[in-house]
């Protein structure tokens, strides 16, 4: 699987800070295909965060293109990159950001209820992920009625319902203890395996390690690439 | 579709966990749908009730008295000082009217009627011509009205109502039975239908006689009630206009003086009622327009109240593909239902409120449908426009910022 899935070239994020302007990216060009497992790694004010909103569509650059499965989406406005985040990516976060009130089975769905699709397909494909996860039997659980772990499985199965060709974890452990952590990233493992791509942000070099690639980022550039050696693991 | 009921579930959750906040948040909104719903519903009562009572004089039937239609005091007092009507005045207009019908007459007076030691007080006594039953729709459920005969010889004969029948004649027959109005006894030989009470008044306390055996008894000073029927409708203007003459010539008139007796219809009673209750219907629109508004306003902050508390669940939902319109929809389909259950809460206080006033006051009540679909779309409107800015609010926040927000 060498097929291109994210291609950037030269991308810049620029915020003005009263008068002056805070490079927090300069200049970034990576690609990552499809099927990769990489993560992206470095400490706090490093612009890893500003990378991973834009490869996830939150945001869009002030300079450079970005190319996600084939399509240009530097210039999108609001409305198209939602359909975007909605079609190619799964998000899963620090936080879990599950709907509070919602049970696990209408957390799955939302994604979907966003796409338009039809509420038996739906329940269908929303079960099916939870499966996927091992959750099938808390469905009608809140997220307050679940653990740590369990929560962030169903942000997993959230992530994974809409088939999306990009799973984005933002420091998915970072909440959890060491033990549920590596339970979660044996999950993302037995993702990649069957065929997902992952890209994977943190700043624990342990964490990172589960990827096959890491992109070290420092002062808004790639300062170097690090292929995991799959022994040490 | 499926968004709004999703959203209509969610907002009712949200209501109904924050129960003090959702019944706060609401009263203005209940309180301005009340309004209406108690004020319609009375006034339409009052329609049907005067309309009811306007119609049993017939569309043909216009009535000539000394005070005609008063709307002010001082039209009071200037009618106290005009000549009374007499019985020569109704005759004259029955010799002189080519359009008339038919013309009648009554007086009245409130008088205690007896029976033994039995009696019942403020009993409505009424004088009436031969003809009366057939000028006014008034049903005749035994016996006989005063004949024209009992009105040529001044007979003490007496029709009464159920009141008196009820309270003088408990468990005997009351045809042919005796009573006594002011120390005279009257033999009863009719009685009317039982009417009921309205607007709190019992309609069943009278008894009527011959008009020339009331003016015997209780002397000629009252004035008449002249009541005529016209031939037709479409000549009930000529005809009212013959009687005007008569009635302007017996006065001695001069032309440039004004009428100093009344006249009016079924038509004219209406349209009296209509402007004093389409004014009342004006101002209690008013009343409840500043209700809703500031229902509206106390909803529109709510919202923003909820938009702020739900700013991660905005990022979440839009990091995950919710459209602008998705968002938009969500908490405009909330503050619709919030002011939509307002509005059925108020639907319902109204018509609660309206029947208890009804019933203290005896002012008839009729809800109408399209006042109760009104009072829901006006409730629905008033949320839908002042939660467009909330909703406008939450579906521009910046994902990312939302996400962040503890």
């Amino acid at each position: 699987m060498d097929e291109m899935l994210i291609k950037t070239d030269n991308l810049w994020k620029t915020y003005k800070m009263g008068t002056e302007e805070v490079h927090a990216l300069r200049g970034v060009s990576i690609g990552i295909d499809k099927g990769d497992y990489v993560a992206i790694m470095g400490p706090s004010g490093s612009g890893k965060s500003t990378l991973m909103n834009l490869i996830g569509c939150l945001d869009t650059p002030t300079q450079g293109t970005y190319e996600l499965n084939g399509r240009q989406v530097a210039h999108m406005n609001d409305d198209e990159l939602a359909l975007v985040r909605n079609k190619e990516i799964g998000f899963v976060f620090q936080t879990f950001n599950l709907l509070p009130r919602a049970t696990a089975l209408h957390n799955v769905e939302l994604p979907l209820i966003y796409n338009g699709t039809g509420a038996e397909t739906r329940l269908d494909m929303a079960k099916r992920a939870l499966e996927m996860v091992d959750l099938s039997d808390r469905m009608t659980h809140r997220p307050n009625q679940l653990s740590g772990g369990q929560r962030q499985r169903v942000a997993i199965a959230r992530a994974l319902v809409n088939n999306p060709s990009l799973i984005l974890a933002d420091e998915p452990t970072g909440n959890l203890d060491s033990k549920t952590g590596e339970e979660i990233m044996a999950l993302f493992d037995r993702l990649h395996r069957a065929g997902n791509t992952i890209i994977l942000v943190t700043h624990e070099h342990d964490v990172a390690r589960y990827a096959d690639r890491i992109l070290h980022i420092r002062d808004g550039q790639v300062e170097r690439e690090e292929v995991v050696q799959r022994s040490a693991a | 579709m499926f968004q709004f009921f999703e959203s209509a579930r969610i907002a009712m959750a949200a209501l109904w966990s924050n129960k003090l906040r959702s019944i706060l948040t609401l009263v203005g909104m209940i309180i301005g749908v009340a309004t209406i719903i108690a004020i319609v519903s009375l006034i339409t009562g009052m329609n049907q009730f005067v309309s009811a009572e306007i119609q049993s004089l017939g569309a043909t039937t216009f009535i000539v008295d000394r005070e005609g239609i008063i709307t002010s005091d001082d039209q009071w007092w200037e009618s106290r000082k005009r000549k009374r009507l007499t019985v020569e005045d109704m005759d004259a207009i029955e010799g002189a009217c080519q359009g008339c019908e038919m013309v009648g007459g009554r007086a009245i007076t409130m008088r205690q009627v007896k029976r033994g030691n039995r009696h019942v007080d403020d009993v409505f006594i009424m004088g009436s011509t031969a003809n009366f039953p057939l000028i006014v729709d008034f049903e005749i459920e035994k016996g006989y009205y005063p004949t024209e005969s009992d009105y040529e010889h001044r007979r003490p004969v007496a029709f009464v109502g159920y009141d008196i029948i009820d309270n003088l004649f408990p468990g005997v027959s009351h045809i042919g039975g005796t009573i006594k109005i002011g120390g005279q006894e009257y033999t009863v030989v009719g009685n009317g239908v039982r009417r009921g009470s309205k607007l709190g008044q019992s309609h069943d306390n009278y008894v009527i006689i011959p008009l020339t055996t009331f003016e015997k008894q209780f002397g000629s000073r009252r004035s008449l009630d002249i009541f005529v029927k016209g031939r037709d409708y479409e000549t009930l203007a000529a005809t009212k206009d013959e009687v005007r003459v008569v009635m302007r010539a017996r006065h001695k008139l001069r032309y440039d003086q004004e009428d100093d007796f009344g006249m009016y219809s079924a038509a004219d009673i209406q349209s009296m009622w209509e402007n004093f209750s389409r004014g009342a219907f004006v101002v209690m629109i008013g009343i409840s327009s500043i209700a809703l508004v500031v229902g509206g306003i106390v909803i529109m902050n709510i919202m923003l109240v909820s938009v702020t508390e739900r700013t991660r669940e905005i990022g979440i939902r839009k990091a995950i593909g919710a459209r602008r319109m998705s968002i938009m929809t969500q908490f405009l389909s909330e503050s619709l239902t919030l002011s939509v259950v307002g509005g059925a809460i108020g639907i319902l206080v109204g018509v609660l409120g309206g029947a208890a006033l009804s019933s203290m006051s005896g002012i008839p009540m009729g809800v109408e449908i399209w006042s109760v679909l009104a009072g829901i779309l006006v409730s629905g409107g008033v949320g839908t426009l002042f939660g467009v800015y909330p909703a406008m609010k939450a579906a521009r926040l910046d994902p990312i910022e939302a996400l962040r927000y503890e």
